[in-house]
């Protein structure tokens, strides 16, 4: 699986990674039980800091995505139930809140927001379906 | 025999250097970075001409000066050493020289042409390119040290009949040409500085497969096999230098311990083949990892650049860059890996084995 990062965007490199690890696992490049690189591996391979690497895994694991075992490295979760009660669901409301006020406050329509994820759905599964 | 050693090493670095701007990856000229789809400027390609044909005509003169001057004068045996010395340094010298006003052309250029300056530089890595790394394991280069321990502890046994004066130097006649007194220390001085050489090849081995495998963003494929490539027959390279240098340091310890036991003209070749398998190693590693990818057509995006890390390429040489964890990176002039010079351990990497080496030859 291909990582892009742009050094001068404004987002920060360690949100990139998360944010491209997240969506390769989504659309199935990466399976539950296989292993991420190890933090000196991917960040000699960007040439970016160990830290920037280190805090993308960690936010990753804060998030239920990896676990971290020490000597072993990253390795990807089986998703599991996630119920109402959850810090992981609350996380992901509050995200989609952002978004989608954000949505509405530019005029959006609520059925054209339901459409957009309806199709960003469709086109992550489509591809996870081909793998 | 000697001016025949002397001028072969000096013919085989001219034509190294002389080939070296078509050996090295496309996108980055006299150590500067080129977007892939101005890299067939026409300037440019002038450039990387005008490079090779100062440096192969300036060789030439010299070498063939050399060869005339050899055979005709005469010279004294001291002489032609020093001559013999000092002519890779000259070619060294002049296609340093070369390089660093074709650096400043290629900079100049690329400044005043904008390249590169409205794409969106990226940074590309392949999570699963490292299953695909081809490296030796680090064990492999156990096998000439435990080779080298052998002949060690068949020194230790053999000790009483060691000559008295142990050979510390070699002629290029094949002869020894200096010693030092017998003693247990001196008897295995050479195999102790063995025996660094080798862990010294162990080190480089891991440190560079713990290095970055950098990718390019506009080249993933050419670049991906072009690392993997340099990677893998570094590696090689290194296992075959190691058990070649076993090879030749046993054999000398042999002819030391059973004097006689290798008639002179064994003793003549053994040293020259081991050169000659060498350079003949150097030259199918550039060509291999040189021509690794190059046959792939480009598959840059539109307003997609590499990222660009000429900042941290002082003179285009020497890497200075303290985020990179990587140890060793690919050279940008010439084909081979250069130091991360930020990065401390390598300093003790390359130190380490050389002041280890000095010890040896001078406490004992």
């Amino acid at each position: 699986m291909i990582i892009h990062i742009e050094p001068h965007a404004d987002t920060p490199i360690y949100t990139q990674l998360t944010k491209q690890i997240i969506e390769g696992i989504a659309r199935g490049y990466m399976r539950p039980g296989d292993s991420l690189p190890s933090v000196r591996a991917l960040a000699g391979d960007l040439g970016v800091n160990m830290h920037t690497v280190n805090k993308s895994y960690h936010e990753l694991e804060k998030r239920g995505i990896i676990r971290i075992i020490p000597k072993s490295g990253a390795v990807i979760q089986a998703p599991v139930v996630v119920t109402q009660d959850s810090h992981h669901y609350e996380h992901i409301t509050d995200e989609l809140k952002s978004a989608i006020a954000e949505a509405l406050v530019l005029g959006i329509q609520t059925e054209q927001v339901e459409e957009l994820v309806t199709s960003i759905i469709q086109d992550l599964h489509a591809e996870a379906e081909k793998k | 025999m000697e001016m025949t050693i002397l001028f072969i090493i000096s013919f085989f670095l001219a034509i190294m250097e002389t080939a070296i701007p078509y050996l090295i990856k496309r996108t980055v000229v006299f150590g500067v970075t080129i977007p892939d789809e101005n890299t067939r400027d026409r300037r440019l390609l002038g450039f990387k001409k005008q490079y090779s044909i100062i440096v192969s005509c300036f060789s030439l003169v010299v070498l063939v000066g050399f060869w005339v001057w050899g055979m005709q004068a005469n010279p004294v045996d001291g002489q032609l050493f020093l001559v013999g010395i000092a002519l890779p340094f000259a070619i060294m010298f002049v296609s340093l020289a070369c390089y660093v006003y074709f650096h400043a052309r290629t900079s100049q250029l690329k400044r005043a042409e904008k390249w590169g300056e409205d794409s969106r530089q990226v940074k590309i890595s392949d999570l699963s390119v490292r299953s695909q790394d081809e490296m030796l394991p680090w064990y492999m280069y156990l096998f000439p040290m435990l080779v080298t321990l052998g002949v060690i502890i068949y020194t230790v046994l053999q000790y009483p009949s060691l000559p008295d004066q142990i050979p510390t130097h070699w002629g290029p006649n094949g002869q020894p040409d200096a010693f030092t007194p017998k003693s247990p220390a001196s008897a295995i001085s050479t195999l102790l500085i063995l025996l660094v050489m080798q862990a010294m090849f162990l080190m480089i081995n891991e440190t560079t497969k713990r290095s970055g495998i950098k990718l390019s963003a506009t080249r993933t494929t050419a670049s991906r096999i072009r690392q993997l490539t340099l990677r893998k027959y570094t590696s090689w390279f290194m296992f075959i230098t190691s058990i070649l240098i076993t090879m030749l340091f046993s054999f000398l310890q042999l002819s030391t311990i059973h004097e006689g036991m290798f008639g002179e003209g064994v003793m003549l070749i053994v040293p020259f083949v081991f050169l000659l398998v060498v350079l003949g190693g150097t030259v199918v590693f550039a060509v291999k990892v040189g021509r690794a990818g190059e046959d792939i057509g480009s598959e840059s995006v539109a307003g997609m650049a590499d990222f660009d890390e000429d900042q941290y390429w002082k003179g285009g040489l020497f890497y200075f860059n303290k985020n990179d964890p990587s140890i060793f990176v690919e050279k940008r002039f010439g084909v081979g890996m250069t130091l991360n010079f930020a990065n401390p351990k390598g300093y003790l990497l390359v130190l380490g084995p050389i002041v280890l080496i000095l010890v040896v030859s001078f406490v004992i």
